[in-house]
């Protein structure tokens, strides 16, 4: 498959060779002249930043960062395939360029004008939990840098925060633990919520308010000695701010009317913790009271076994799928609702696709499930992306790209998605900070010369 | 459901990436441009000292004598004292004074039993007349069921056990195994860190054994989505990193020092790609083999290790998570040499891999440096993971440009040579660390501070305490306790710290969050950090772990103290059963006053109000 420049020429065919998926012009050149003088046995230096894709696009406020944890199949949601197996329920129909099936999609199917696919991506690696961060972090988790690197959230937190603001730039909802803020200081951290509808947690005293507010008067009063020393500079009050920040959290009215809502706002979400995170998603893009980046994970797209009767199951109303279609199909059309839409990048994706061959030629496995594979789709809305478009195609069962479809004339990988976010919200995805503990310098989106990573501007027309 | 989980974990076990994945060596060398990284971590703990000023131990100042005190009159008792406070005269520094009881008996009962003390700890302490009275109590600690348990999770750190990890888990029951070892190793009072770390190295088995329990730490560095040649490389960078304090080894794995190191390490900058290889060689005979995907059998998904008869390191890989491994003119794999020269003498080559690694002088010196870190707060050469082996030896200095890379570079060899003599035991190495007068300074420090002083530790570095022992700081104060069960074990855990991992307990999301929110990190992609958060504050404003525990209804010591009619009496108790310190004059009679506004049949309500503001008094989640 690979030669021993590690470059794998069967995907060439059709083309010319020198534009083959995975193989850059520089390494092009590289093996070329490594031919004749032996370049590729010189020691690697380190090279200059050539980065290919430009000025970012800019064209989103904020974003909602759906994970589908476990894996969801990319043949039966975003790049949709219909095999022997596929139940007729899922009534696929043509929107635009979009093939949807609108059976167990039905309320996101309203929303296609809004939303383009990208159908010609690959994760790096079929382990959940290797490429669930390779995904989060945009980069190799296996390489030593993985300890310091923030979440693509804690990048935007760090680039976007409104230092005055009420609430974090960055809420991750429904996990309690994933990749944090690497390097970067804690107030880029994700902060995790799992919303309730009955507001944000640990922002009411379990005791009653006035018991609380006795108790802080009483530490105040406690502390009263305690001098704020400034004779060792302006970092001085860390725990301090941190206070008065959570202490502003509160007793807050406007906090309150985000992570608070009604049975029947619920009801319309689907009445699920997917739904609750989803009104909570909708409710702090609307409230513009700092936060940038929300996270919403919804687990359980692993599905090995039973997909169609579990997971997928058209004939349950609220299976996964509809479960899913539900709450991001409402978002989605209350954001458009209420004008935020078109600023307000969404997307939704797990960290792998799933199998499309089995033994005997069969679309499902032994236990009518699909396991890991590396082609996958994501779903892009908002943002005023084009709608009802698709960047690149696979082949007829979904196995492998068959066009890439983009600038990058390549698989499109997770620190492309990564450049896309960055370069949608304005951020300069070239940028090179310099502040590491490791003393190299943290590229947002890695610099590696074998694939030029870079946005995928091609969402937007 | 069970055949799903089943399939599941077993292609969670096997499956390898089926592609080429990049390096994504996103490091690149620019160092003028930033800080140096020891200046990084003075700084950090100039950061620690000024968070910790603001709660205002200069209150002490009203009712104590000056903490502040000429380094000539500092008792030296012992080599550690002879190199610290030497340094301090050498450089006309002055020293901050011994710490008084209250500050000592807290710090000594956190740093080596993870708690803080008892009311009736503090007391009798006090109340001791004998001079020799904090070596007994060190004695005492060292030797408490509670000093294996701290520091099995101190090891559990640096050995990285970990259930679930992003290259290989070693499951449940791999964890406990591995936990349930390091705990009854470091119960064993004569038990060698050495022993230990060889055995770590070369255990053969199933993971899920009790016999085989090190194996864990091997069959994590299996590396997925590459060749056989990526796991040995991971397999040694782990142990160079951890046991050997060599992080750049990580680098030298892909690729030669040069055009990377040059400025961060002197013997990196040289280092050729051939000798990390050469260091990783004597793992190309490990072996792992997955056992079953049973779900009903004790080892589902467990893995065992073995060594090969032969097998060699490889230059013949095209894909992984390292660049190609390519044949050097006729040389087609690299033969085993460690760093020191030695090359294998039987065809065992891991354990004689795990020989020469345990006699290093790299050894002692990286686990000395990171048990002084734990015990001083700031390590003696910084940062601990990325020693320079050539930076280390006062008697063979570095070349020009280059300076030794401790900050006492004496002290650390001959705290490494005392290592020795001890025979790497634990107890008896932390017992001449905390014995010194350098360890029992005072944190306040009198005087105008600069951070030129923060590397002549001329005070003590406060720390803020870990999840699990903020956790466990509020259950010492209420005897409130805790009943976490976790997977596997038979019994439940009634104290943070006995936790097998940072993301445990599992079976209570509430103290987890809790415990989380203070940055315990998860032994794979996050350390441990000493950051705070707006998370933090309004969990210990109004979290259940918090508010459960400070009811009178549920405390005992609590309630007794609500059953005292003499208010003065009862804030005494208070402030020392959560601040282990006397109230100040100002501060008693404000709680008196408290006490007396609220009324006789609000006692409960303010006892209760009353333990809630100590334990949110900074100071309460901090080590002095």
């Amino acid at each position: 498959m690979k030669d021993r420049f590690g470059i794998d020429w069967s995907g060439a065919k059709g083309k010319r060779f020198w534009r083959a998926p995975h193989v850059s012009r520089r390494i092009f050149f590289r093996h070329i002249a490594s031919a004749v003088g032996g370049y590729f046995l010189l020691p690697p230096k380190t090279m200059e930043a050539s980065r290919i894709g430009g000025a970012p696009i800019n064209k989103a406020k904020k974003a909602i960062f759906v994970f589908m944890a476990g894996a969801p199949s990319h043949t039966d949601t975003f790049d949709f395939k219909a095999s022997a197996a596929t139940p007729a329920a899922f009534a696929p129909e043509s929107y635009g360029d979009i093939t949807w099936p609108r059976g167990i999609l039905p309320r996101l199917a309203e929303q296609l004008d809004n939303v383009s696919l990208m159908r010609s991506v690959r994760a790096w690696a079929a382990v959940h939990e290797l490429s669930r961060t390779w995904y989060q972090i945009g980069r190799n988790p296996t390489s030593s840098l993985s300890k310091i690197a923030p979440h693509i959230g804690s990048v935007v937190s760090m680039e976007l925060q409104d230092k005055n603001a009420l609430l974090p730039a960055f809420l991750s909802l429904n996990a309690t633990t994933g990749p944090g803020q690497g390097y970067f200081p804690s107030a880029h951290a994700p902060f995790y919520v799992s919303p309730g509808g009955n507001g944000l947690g640990n922002t009411t005293h379990g005791d009653g308010q006035p018991a609380f507010d006795r108790r802080y008067a009483l530490l105040r009063e406690l502390s009263q000695g305690d001098s704020i020393e400034t004779d060792f500079g302006a970092l001085a009050s860390e725990l301090a701010q941190y206070n008065l920040s959570a202490r502003r959290l509160m007793y807050n009215a406007d906090v309150d009317r985000i992570f608070t809502f009604p049975q029947d706002e619920r009801n319309r979400y689907g009445n699920t913790g997917f739904g609750n995170a989803c009104i909570a998603a909708r409710n702090l893009i609307r409230s513009d009271m700092g936060t940038r980046f929300v996270q919403i994970t919804i687990g359980g797209w692993d599905n090995h076994a039973g997909i169609y009767t579990g997971a997928f199951n058209p004939a349950n109303n609220n299976a996964l799928i509809r479960q899913f279609d539900n709450g991001l199909g409402t978002l989605i059309a209350d954001l458009k609702d209420s004008g935020h839409l078109d600023d307000t990048l969404i997307i939704a994706m797990g960290e792998f696709g799933r199998t499309v061959r089995h033994a005997g030629g069969a679309a499902l496995n032994a236990q009518a499930g699909r396991d890991h594979h590396l082609q996958q789709a994501i779903f892009f809305a908002g943002a005023k992306v084009k709608g009802r478009s698709v960047i690149g195609s696979t082949n007829s069962d979904g196995f492998s790209t068959d066009q890439p479809g983009w600038s990058g004339d390549r698989d499109i990988r997770a620190e492309d998605v990564e450049a896309t976010i960055y370069s949608a919200l304005g951020i300069d995805w070239t940028t090179i900070r310099r502040d590491d503990p490791l003393n190299r310098g943290f590229e947002y989106v890695p610099v590696d010369s074998r694939y030029d990573y870079r946005p995928v501007h091609e969402l937007w027309g | 459901m069970t055949g799903t989980r089943a399939v599941a974990a077993l292609l969670n076990a096997l499956a390898f990436a089926q592609e080429p994945i990049d390096t994504n060596c996103t490091f690149r060398a620019e160092p003028d441009r930033f800080l140096a990284a020891e200046a990084r971590a003075q700084r950090q703990v100039q950061d620690r000292l000024t968070l910790f000023s603001q709660e205002g131990l200069s209150r002490f100042s009203q009712d104590g004598p000056s903490r502040i005190a000429d380094a000539r009159d500092i008792p030296q008792r012992n080599f550690i004292d002879q190199a610290i406070f030497g340094k301090l005269i050498q450089n006309n520094v002055r020293s901050a004074s011994l710490t008084g009881d209250y500050e000592f008996v807290r710090r000594i009962h956190l740093d080596l039993t993870g708690r803080i003390p008892s009311k009736e700890a503090i007391e009798s302490f006090v109340a001791d007349t004998n001079p020799n009275k904090r070596d007994q109590l060190i004695d005492s600690l060292l030797y408490s069921p509670e000093f294996s348990r701290r520091w099995t999770m101190w090891l559990g750190d640096l050995m990285q056990n970990a259930a679930f990890n992003s290259f290989q888990s070693i499951q449940i029951n791999g964890r406990n195994q591995f936990h349930a070892w390091m705990l009854k190793s470091l119960d064993d009072p004569n038990r060698s860190l050495k022993d230990m770390v060889w055995e770590a190295l070369v255990a053969k088995g199933n993971n899920y054994d009790e016999a085989a329990a090190p194996v864990n730490w091997n069959l994590r560095s299996r590396t997925p989505g590459g060749p056989a040649q990526d796991s040995y490389d991971t397999a040694f960078n782990r142990a160079a990193t951890q046991f050997l304090g060599i992080g750049h080894y990580d680098c030298i794995l892909c690729h030669n020092g040069r055009g990377h190191l040059e400025s961060l390490s002197l013997w990196g900058k040289d280092a050729p790609r051939t000798e990390a290889q050469g260091m990783a060689a004597f793992f190309a005979r490990m072996r792992f083999t997955y056992t079953t995907n049973d779900q009903t059998n004790y080892y589902f998904n467990s893995w065992s290790i073995a060594d090969a008869a032969t097998g060699n390191y490889d230059l013949n890989t095209t894909f992984g998570n390292r660049p190609n491994r390519t044949a050097i003119g006729a040389t087609r794999a690299i033969p085993p040499q460690y760093r020191l020269g030695q090359t294998p003498r039987t065809s065992d080559w891991r354990a004689e891999f795990a020989t020469f690694m345990v006699e290093d002088p790299m050894f002692a010196r990286n686990m000395a440096n990171r048990i002084w870190k734990q015990l001083f707060n700031m390590a003696l050469a910084e940062p601990v993971d990325q020693l320079d082996p050539a930076r280390m030896d006062p008697k063979n200095p570095p070349t020009a440009g280059w300076s030794l890379q401790a900050s006492h570079p004496e002290l650390l060899e001959r705290l490494a040579e005392h290592l020795g003599s001890v025979n790497f035991n634990l107890r008896e190495f932390v017992r001449v660390l905390v014995s010194s007068s350098a360890y029992q300074l005072s944190s306040r420090y009198d005087d105008t501070w600069k951070i030129e002083y923060v590397p002549m530790f001329a005070r003590h570095y406060p720390r803020r305490l870990e999840g699990e022992e903020i956790h466990d700081a509020i259950q010492m104060g209420t005897q409130v306790l805790a009943n976490y069960t976790v997977q596997g074990w038979t019994e439940t855990a009634k104290w943070a710290v006995h936790l097998p991992e940072p993301v445990e307990p599992r079976s209570n999301g509430g103290a987890l969050n809790f415990m989380n929110s203070f940055y315990r990190g998860n032994r794979d992609t996050t350390d441990r950090q000493q950051l705070g958060s707006i998370l933090q504050q309004l969990n210990i404003m109004n979290d259940n772990v918090v508010r459960s525990r400070i009811k009178v209804a549920a405390s005992p010591t609590l309630r007794r103290v609500a059953g005292m009619a003499d208010y003065g009496a009862a804030v005494d108790e208070l402030f020392l059963m959560f601040l282990s310190r006397p109230a100040t004059s100002a501060e008693r009679a404000s709680a008196i006053r408290f006490y007396e506004t609220r009324g006789a049949a609000n006692r409960n309500a303010s006892t209760e109000d009353l333990a809630w503001a100590l334990i949110n008094r900074s100071e309460f989640i901090l080590s002095y």
